[in-house]
């Protein structure tokens, strides 16, 4: 006997089927499925495809401060004293396990190990060592969890950054902003669900508009980009000569036409589009609206510091998060470029975190203080971590470093996530993940599970798949930084 | 036990479905449109074809394997374990398993058992099996059917009890199909001459005329472009312009000369490939090189060039076999019968062409292989050029023939001992801090170039020598010794450099490595520790031949790793090249290269003419004479004496060397494309486990997929895989493309999945007309216009897509069955080309190079690229859209806005939204606002104060139809209260008006103006405008 008839046989022997169970059983079962579920943890309502909400969530929003280029976390969050100890000596292949090295500094004769040449010190009350360029987040250590455990499989900043976005090195997925908007819907009739503000006048590496783009999902998910600028949104103003009474008395006469056109040709899907008119018509106020910092109090702009009033900078980008969060837009994604530091890290850290380190503190104490941190993800990061040894030639007052994807740093706040804790170590070489590592499918978990969205459950057909924006392979919900 | 538990099986299928069996047995069930969609979704994943991913041993995506296992009785559901374990209770036991998150529904239960009831037959997968020889044409019952196309509808409607909506009128019919065929708007001549024509004829005049029409390739290749994935730009990080606008020419030449479609495919695989290829049919394949490629620093070749393989890949599976080829890549599919191995004997086809795998930073050229495109007199100039180098060739070497005879006799002449050789123009000691063998040596670091700027630099048709002693202390891959470049990768490694590789002297001059590039490489190694005299020789060929390395005075063997160096080795301004001026002759190190770690170097010497063997032997005996030969041998002697002492050889050498620079200057001012060319030794393909770059597993040769079985034999080149597309035998080919031409009319394929033609998607609502479709098409010579008249000349295409009876409305809301005509939004490019045609302002201009028109400022800066949007002037703003400049990672805002891709990879099909941000475009975007103008000031110049007689000409441009009574109302008080307001405010008008490159024409009344185009642009927002009816 072969074996598949074997294994008929005995399934069939062994009763793999009902056997006993009642009829009335079953039908008891699926009336006791009707009932609804009553739960503190119980989901809400939402305006999206995941409707209601699988659990409660923690947060309605997140704000998402990506520092694109691959911020050194040697200089920033994790202190490696040992590096300075051992400083040019070479990376030992015993901390180094095989890992691959790009062609930027592979091809180099010596991997001289690079300490930090600026300090550490402890904060807060959980004694967090955060580096002295960063002293305003120093304060703000009892807010956070810092994440030193990140880590990637990608090396180079296309894929990784595609990869934090998407949640796949290769192109063509949705990015975050959208599938939150796919499964949440929006919380505002006015605004974009999903605004996009890029650091202006910043080189370095480039970004492209699939980092925010709906992929497969339809077109009306991706981001929106707000520029700095007299026109926020691209074709936003009228244009000159047309007022906005002009505008709207056009409008209420392209209304009248659309109005004709329905009684004649009854098409259910007119609709839609006059409501697209009207909702243009309301963004060209509350855009403009919502951009127009001037109007903040002078206490709340120092907060920010000094760049809050340059159109586009980082500060005033953070300012402005804030102020779309307060209008309930769902996802709202900053994007602070040059971080890339092959060369250079002692000038070029010094001036990034001079950039960005008060507005992102600011941003906590801004959110906090109109009680809308409880509700608001704030999340602070990049696509990968640095090497600890020097890219080029290292000197006393001079390193480079380059990319790394085993360990990086990021900071998340707000929005259900557990305040003042670290998480996740290092190896005393900055080079290794040696406990609780965070993969970035992990975080994408994460973040969706404090949306109020289980991971797996939410997905859309595409090339035969129910594609999920954690994709197919395992990724895990980091409770330990769950409040 | 068993009894009862069928019984009790049967009970539960009652229970949980609620519904007696009775309901189901009348219709037969099919197998593909039915019960394979449920199988494939719930059930394929993890019971399908993937051996690797197979649960229990179970398949159930074959009858016998699933009878086999007993999960399928024949007739018998209640004995069936697929139905026992469907039904069942235990969360354990349940299929498919809760945690996968799908459930099926009671319907679907019920579907599956009456399947099996009805003896649980399979049908192979309806897309591979092959087309029927014929396929009969139903019945018609009236006189309703024009085409073929339209018995198989109507049967449909029969079948479901539909009726056929009414006809369109005739402008609504003209409107739809100008823009189906031309992606333009009628004029109103046009329309006014088929409202007139009542002849039989009328509709297939139209038809032959749009056919015909210029515009009618432009359409087509809109639709091409996005499958092709044609850009302006490489996409990744640097995104640099990528010039292949000549393909594009190609695509709109191919489809307005009605290239039939086997050969439109052939030409774009294979082109290369058919003997006596033209250049045309060579151009076509840049169709595989459309990719995306990378140039960012720390890139890895391997990696990308693999990647490059597998878009043409999965771009080819797409686009002509309706595949989802991209599944395959890391596992066998899912759900599908394509192995992961058939993935890469298929992406063997498109692996063999000589290419490194990224493009260049510094330097500009296009990615080899690369086809020369002429223009002008260039190819005349080209040939001319090349045979005065052939000529000049001959008269060298009569002249050195003769000279070897005068010399044969003048022996006492020659040169006895080692004579002195000319002088260098270029000398470096390298004294430096360790023993050398002339003073002192320098130790290179490996990092640390040792640049020489005084140096001379040398091109392509240099002649030039160099000359010095290397101590190496370890041996690796590609030491760089001396180089004339900016960089390695970073540059394709344009330039010239000598390299130890594993201890092997290498010389190579490359204008882009591997395709445009001579390299030798010596047999003989060189030894660590100890020093070697290395010298190299060109004689200004740039070829092989020309080439000789010397290793202790003596020419070595080589073997020639490239020999196929047409373009200059210099970085040249006029090309666009970086750093030009960085460029220098450098020593011991190069930008992110492996350098000449721990090696030493001594006594440099650069010479701008060919040394003679004599020469060489007598540099390296100045310092060991011991290893000098006692008496200069007689060959040695003869060459040196024609070679610098002969004044014949020497005027014919100085003619052939300025035959060679004038062809350098004329090839260096001529356009290359990408294109693939055939390189017989292109490295072979090997399955990538998990799809990853450095898990290369088993070796495989070209081959096709057998899907179902039964296909055609393919051999191992393009040609022969082009020939399997197009075989009658190929169940795909013909199918896709009519599924994707009806899509083009009808919004909505056949096969609503124009991308997957496999298990996961849908199949087609009419298979049997699909089959005539692509049948016919095949039988008619693949002529695609017989297809377009096939269907737009049908009953079925001709209906109105109004909504009567919303009843009728619900029963077939996505227009499935046919019961309506064809309505759906215009695209991105028609929508901007309508405007343009309608304003008078649309150029006609067919092909050439990309333009830029209106776009806001600073985008491209912000996104970080570094570069600038330079917006075309004049002509270059109102082109048809398909011409607008494509930036991968920044696509025009309003094409992206409206639904258009960014193009960085295969774009089977749009989809088509509405969002607030059109709505701005339409009513903010200059392109619109001007084109408004532009067309209110040729209205009230017209029409004067005949307002009747503008809006009847606007709507009739835009509409094709004249306005009705309310809406002319509507549009007299917009206008009215435009005026009003623009009286009130004279400034606004102004600042209005001032709109676009466009200028104003001075004649009419301002306010006037102004409030018409508020008018016009109130039309062109209007949802009848955007939309297809």
């Amino acid at each position: 006997m072969d074996s598949s008839t074997t294994r008929r046989h005995w399934l069939q022997q062994f009763g793999m089927g009902l056997g006993g169970i009642a009829a009335s059983q079953l039908l008891q079962r699926d009336v006791a499925a009707a009932a609804p579920a009553v739960s503190p943890t119980a989901g809400i309502p939402s305006g999206g495809v995941v409707n209601p909400t699988h659990h409660a969530p923690k947060a309605k929003r997140v704000i998402y401060l990506f520092q694109a280029g691959g911020p050194s976390q040697l200089e920033t969050w994790d202190y490696k004293p040992l590096l300075n100890e051992k400083q040019g000596e070479p990376l030992p292949d015993s901390v180094r396990q095989g890992q691959r090295l790009t062609g930027m500094s592979g091809n180099q004769a010596v991997l001289p190990l690079a300490g930090s040449m600026y300090k550490f010190n402890r904060h807060g009350e959980n004694g967090t060592w955060v580096s002295e360029l960063m002293p305003h987040m120093a304060k703000q250590v009892d807010q956070i969890a810092v994440v030193k455990s990140m880590y990637t499989e990608a090396i180079n900043h296309d894929p990784a950054i595609t990869f934090l976005q998407t949640g796949n090195q290769l192109s063509g997925r949705p990015s975050i902003g959208s599938w939150l908007h796919y499964g949440l819907g929006s919380e505002n009739d006015n605004l974009p669900t999903f605004v996009v503000l890029v650091t202006k006048g910043k080189g370095g590496q480039p970004l492209y508009s699939r980092l925010w783009g709906s992929g497969f999902l339809p077109a009306r998910y991706q981001g929106v980009q707000f520029r700095s600028g007299k026109e926020p949104v691209l074709y936003l103003s009228n244009p000159a000569g047309i007022s906005a009474g002009s505008r709207r008395n056009m409008l209420d006469r392209l209304n009248d036409l659309h109005q004709l056109e329905q009684d004649r040709l009854g098409d259910p899907a007119l609709a839609t589009r006059i409501e697209q008119y009207e909702m243009a018509y309301r963004m060209q106020s509350s855009v403009p609206d919502v951009a127009n910092l001037a109007e903040e109090p002078q206490s709340v702009k120092d907060l920010y510091g000094p760049d809050v009033s340059k159109p586009g900078s980082f500060a005033a980008n953070c300012l402005l998060a804030r102020r779309l969060a307060e209008r309930g837009v769902r996802f709202i994604q900053l994007y602070h470029q040059g971080w890339d530091h092959h060369g250079n890290i002692p000038g070029g850290m010094k001036t990034q975190c001079r950039d960005t380190d008060q507005p992102s503190a600011a941003l906590l104490q801004d959110l906090q203080q109109r009680g809308l941190l409880d509700d608001t993800l704030v999340i602070w990061g990049g696509e990968f971590g640095r090497t600890n040894y020097s890219q080029g030639t290292l000197t006393a007052t001079n390193y480079g470093r380059d990319h790394h994807p085993r360990c990086f740093s990021m900071w998340m706040a707000g929005g259900g996530v557990k305040a003042g804790v670290n998480h996740g170590e290092t190896c005393p070489f900055g080079y290794n993940v040696v406990s609780d590592g965070v993969h970035v499918r992990d975080f994408h978990a994460t973040l969706l599970h404090l949306m109020g969205i289980d991971h797996h459950r939410l997905s859309v057909k595409f090339q035969g798949l129910d594609a999920r924006l954690t994709g197919v392979e395992p990724a895990r919900v980091v409770n330990e930084i769950l409040a | 036990m068993a009894a009862l538990k069928n019984l009790t099986i049967a009970a539960c299928l009652a229970l949980v479905l609620g519904v007696g069996p009775a309901a189901w047995c009348q219709t037969p069930i099919s197998f593909n449109s039915q019960i394979r969609p449920i199988l494939s979704e719930y059930c394929f994943a993890c019971h399908g074809p993937d051996e690797e991913t197979r649960a229990a041993d179970l398949r159930l995506d074959q009858r016998e394997p699933a009878l086999d296992y007993g999960a399928i009785v024949e007739g018998e559901p209640d004995e069936s374990l697929l139905i026992e374990r469907i039904v069942s209770e235990d969360p354990d036991m349940l299929m498919p398993p809760p945690e996968t998150g799908k459930t099926l529904t009671a319907a679907q239960k019920e579907l599956l058992a009456e399947w099996i009831r009805q003896g649980g037959e399979y049908q192979k997968h309806w897309s591979f099996e092959p087309l029927p020889e014929s396929i009969a044409i139903p019945e018609s019952v009236d006189d309703w059917p024009r085409t073929s196309v339209d018995p198989f509808v109507a049967q449909k409607h029969r079948e479901k009890g539909f009726q056929p909506n009414q006809e369109a009128d005739k402008a609504t019919w003209l409107r739809r199909v100008t823009f189906d065929l031309t992606g333009l708007p009628p004029t109103l001549s046009q329309l006014d001459a088929f409202l007139a024509d009542s002849s039989d004829d009328a509709y297939d005049n139209v038809v032959e005329r749009l056919l015909a029409s210029p515009a009618y390739g432009e359409r087509m290749a809109v639709m091409w472009l996005d499958v092709a994935r044609y850009a302006d730009t490489f996409g990744y990080q640097n995104d640099i312009p990528m010039e292949v606008w000549p393909w594009r020419q190609w695509v709109i030449e191919a489809f307005n000369s009605n290239m039939p479609y086997d050969q439109f495919i052939t030409e774009q695989i294979a082109g290369d490939l058919i003997p006596n290829a033209t250049v045309s049919q060579r151009l076509a394949t840049t169709f595989n090189r459309l990719h995306r490629q990378t140039n960012e620093g720390g890139s890895v070749a391997e990696e990308f060039r693999l990647t490059g393989i597998t878009d043409r890949t999965t771009t080819a599976g797409t686009a002509f076999l309706g595949l989802t080829m991209e599944c395959c890549r890391c596992h066998d599919h899912k759900f599908d019968p394509i192995k992961q191995k058939e993935f890469y004997q298929l992406s063997a086809y498109f692996s063999d062409i000589d290419e490194f795998g990224l493009y260049s930073h510094f330097t500009f050229s296009a990615p080899t292989p690369a086809m020369l495109l002429y223009e002008g007199d260039q190819q005349q100039n080209h040939e001319a050029a090349k045979q005065a180098i052939a000529e000049a060739e001959a008269s060298l070497e009569a002249a050195i023939r003769t000279a070897r005879v005068e010399w044969q006799s003048r022996q006492d002449d020659w040169i006895e001992t080692l004579p002195d050789p000319r002088g260098p123009v270029f000398a470096l000691p390298l004294e430096g801090t360790v023993d050398g063998i002339v003073g002192k040596a320098t130790v290179c670091n490996g990092d640390d170039a040792i640049e020489c700027k005084d140096a001379p630099l040398f091109g392509r048709t240099s002649e030039f020598s160099y000359s010095l002693w290397v101590r190496p202390e370890s041996q690796g891959p590609r030491m760089m010794v001396l180089h004339q470049s900016r960089a390695a990768e970073d540059a394709a490694f344009r330039g010239l450099e000598l390299t130890l590789d594993e201890g092997h002297p290498q010389f190579s001059m490359i204008h882009f490595w591997p395709g445009n590039a001579m390299r030798v490489r010596s047999l003989e190694q060189i030894p660590n520790g100890r020093w070697t005299h290395l010298a190299v020789t060109h004689d200004g060929s740039g070829r092989a031949d020309g080439v000789r390395i010397f290793i202790n005075g003596k020419p070595v063997e080589v073997d020639v790793i490239r020999d196929q160096l047409t373009r200059d080795v210099r970085q040249r301004t006029e090309w666009g090249d970086l750093d030009v001026d960085r460029v220098s002759l450098t020593l011991g190190a190069r930008f992110r290269d492996l350098g000449f770690r721990g090696g030493r170097v001594d006594d440099l010497k650069v010479f701008d003419v060919e040394l003679s063997t004599a020469e060489v032997l007598s540099i390296f005996a100045a310092v060991q004479p011991e290893n000098a030969p006692p008496v200069v041998d007689a060959e040695i002697a003869l060459q040196h004496q024609w070679l610098t002492a002969d004044e014949t050889v020497a005027q014919a050498r100085r003619r052939l060397a300025k035959a060679r620079e004038i062809e350098n200057e004329i090839v260096t001012g001529v356009r290359e494309i990408m294109t693939m060319r055939h390189y017989e030794d292109a490295p072979p393909t090997h399955v990538l486990g998990r799809g990853e770059y450095t898990n290369k597993t088993e070796q495989v040769s070209p081959g096709t997929p057998e899907l179902a079985g039964g296909l055609p034999e393919a051999g191992d080149d393009r040609l022969s895989l082009a020939k399997w597309m197009t075989d009658p035998q190929n169940p795909l080919t013909s199918r896709v493309i009519a599924n994707r031409m009806w899509h083009l009319f009808f919004g909505r394929g056949i096969v609503v999945t124009l991308e997957d033609f496999g298990s996961q998607g849908t199949p087609p609502t009419h298979p049997e007309l699909l089959d005539h479709l692509a049948r016919s098409l095949m039988d008619n010579g693949w002529d695609l216009h017989w297809l377009c008249r096939e269907i737009v000349l049908s009953s079925t295409y001709r209906q109105s897509s109004k909504v009567g009876d919303p009843q009728l409305y619900q029963r077939d809301r996505d227009n499935t069955w046919l019961t309506r005509g064809p309505k759906h939004r215009l695209s991105a490019e028609q929508l901007r080309d309508t405007v343009l045609a309608a304003s008078g302002l649309l150029v006609k201009k067919i092909g050439g190079p990309s333009v830029m028109p209106y776009q806001p400022a600073g985008l491209w800066r912000e996104s970080g690229t570094g570069k600038s949007y330079n917006q075309s002037t004049g002509d270059g703003l109102y082109r048809r859209s398909l011409y607008t400049f494509w930036k991968r990672t920044a696509p025009p805002p309003t094409m992206l806005t409206l639904d258009a891709t960014s193009r960085e990879s295969c774009t089977p099909r749009r989809e088509l939204t509405t969002t607030p941000l059109q709505a701005l475009v339409f009513l903010n975007d200059p392109q619109y606002v001007e084109a408004s103008r532009v067309l209110a000031e040729s209205l009230v110049q017209t029409h004067g104060d005949d307002h009747d007689a503008r809006w009847n000409e606007l709507f009739r441009k835009v509409l094709s139809r004249p306005p009705n009574d309310g809406e002319r109302e509507v549009i007299n008080q917009l206008y009215h209260e435009q005026q009003t307001y623009f009286s009130k405010n004279p400034p606004f008008a102004d600042e209005f008006l001032n709109v676009g490159a466009q200028p104003l024409q001075d004649a009419a009344e301002r306010t006037d103006v102004a409030a018409t185009t508020i008018v016009v642009q109130a039309l062109f927002a209007y949802d009848e405008s955007i939309m297809l009816r």
